[in-house]
């Protein structure tokens, strides 16, 4: 799949409901920077709203419309607007409480039960990540600032999606450095039988990747 | 029920808290938001119950619809789909809130600037350009949750096939959109 079929299936299965927490945090905040991604999104809930409306009817047993004619919860307060998903999770930006992984590079690891890791990471200006490649798949959507690498420019509300076959030499844009939310898909650890054959082929594969 | 008339009851009950409209609202959308429950592979009786949510939560945040920014099919859509997705997360104990995310997405798009119009031709073009099967492959997947594996046994072709098949279909609607 190449990557706009990739992000398109990101939107579809945040539309449907379908995406784990990580990933559904992570595409929400994409939507909420990106207007065309938003769009896109407008466009699937409308078809899946019009076939919610086509459904065949099932039978009710129980319940009665007066049933749903609750009174608001007072203590409910409506949120302020402005702060983008991944903010109202973790705050401002720059108050967080960032572990440097090694100079120019650090990370934020947000503790959310799930099998993809969410994080934040942040490279200061002209930084840059060795080339490297990935386990599983590797989502980046950029939250500030921008990075560049082999294969283009990536700038706030841009994603980035990276498979096992993809290396790169990131580099964080000399001005204004970048933050970025990533997700890292676990990688696939084979058991049973022929478990550790696989493993050792795995393991010898990725000293040629 | 016409779709205009679902956006008059909306209004007539966002407006003037009129529970006359409420209750034709509720025998039109309650069968179908079971169905759409159901579907989604959530037991009878707790269909019920979150058709109930659903159904309250219309009832007390009409004041939030917005003509300008969806139609009113998509609202109810994203209020039974986040009920949906709320309800699953509970079962796996995963606890953390995100619905007040969701529905502050939904409040704050200042991005949709394409007109209802615009979107139910993008729709309508998509649709146009499948065929049955297609069709069947897409509703099967992503309307009715079912896996590759599922769909390949019930069309009873290879799972190699529906595959590709889903990956040409997502390729059309990206060329569409």
């Amino acid at each position: 799949m190449n990557g706009t079929v990739v992000k398109n299936k990101l939107i579809f299965d945040f539309a449907t409901g379908s995406l784990g927490p990580s990933k559904s945090i992570f595409t929400s905040t994409y939507l909420f920077l990106n207007s065309k991604a938003s769009s896109i999104n407008n466009t699937f809930e409308q078809l899946l709203g019009d076939d919610l409306f086509s459904n065949d009817d099932a039978k009710i047993s129980n319940l009665k419309y007066n049933d749903c004619l609750s009174k608001p919860d007072e203590q409910k307060e409506e949120d302020s607007n402005t702060l983008s998903p991944i903010s109202k999770l973790v705050g401002p930006l720059n108050d967080i409480n960032w572990k440097q992984v090694y100079k120019g590079f650090s990370e934020f690891i947000l503790n959310i039960k799930d099998d993809d890791e969410l994080k934040l990471i942040k490279m200061e200006p002209g930084a840059s990540v060795p080339l490297h490649s990935h386990g599983g798949k590797e989502y980046i959507l950029v939250l500030s600032g921008s990075f560049s690498d082999e294969y283009g420019n990536y700038s706030k509300g841009d994603i980035q999606i990276n498979d096992q076959k993809i290396k790169h030499t990131p580099i964080a844009s000399d001005v204004e450095g970048c933050i970025c939310l990533t997700i890292t898909e676990r990688d696939v650890i084979f058991f049973g039988k022929f478990g550790s054959f696989f493993n050792l082929f795995t393991f010898i594969k990725s000293f040629f990747k | 029920m016409e779709k205009s008339e679902i956006y008059e009851l909306i209004i007539k009950i966002r407006d003037n808290r009129d529970e006359i409209a409420f209750s034709k609202l509720f025998d039109f959308l309650a069968p179908k938001l079971k169905a759409y429950f159901l579907q989604n592979k959530v037991t009878s009786e707790n269909a019920e119950e979150l058709t109930q949510e659903v159904l309250s939560t219309i009832w007390l945040k009409s004041y939030q619809y917005n003509s300008t920014k969806s139609a009113v099919s998509t609202w109810i859509y994203a209020i039974a789909r986040n009920k949906k997705v709320d309800f699953y997360r509970k079962i796996s104990g995963i606890s953390h809130n995100e619905e007040d995310i969701r529905e502050f997405l939904y409040e704050n798009n200042k991005n949709d600037q394409i007109r209802e119009n615009e979107i139910k031709e993008q729709v309508k073009k998509i649709s146009n350009d499948l065929d049955s099967n297609q069709k069947k492959i897409i509703e099967m997947n992503f309307f009715e949750n079912k896996s590759h594996k599922k769909i390949a046994q019930e069309l009873e072709i290879p799972l190699g096939t529906v595959k590709s098949r889903i990956r040409n279909i997502l390729l059309k609607m990206q060329k569409s959109l």
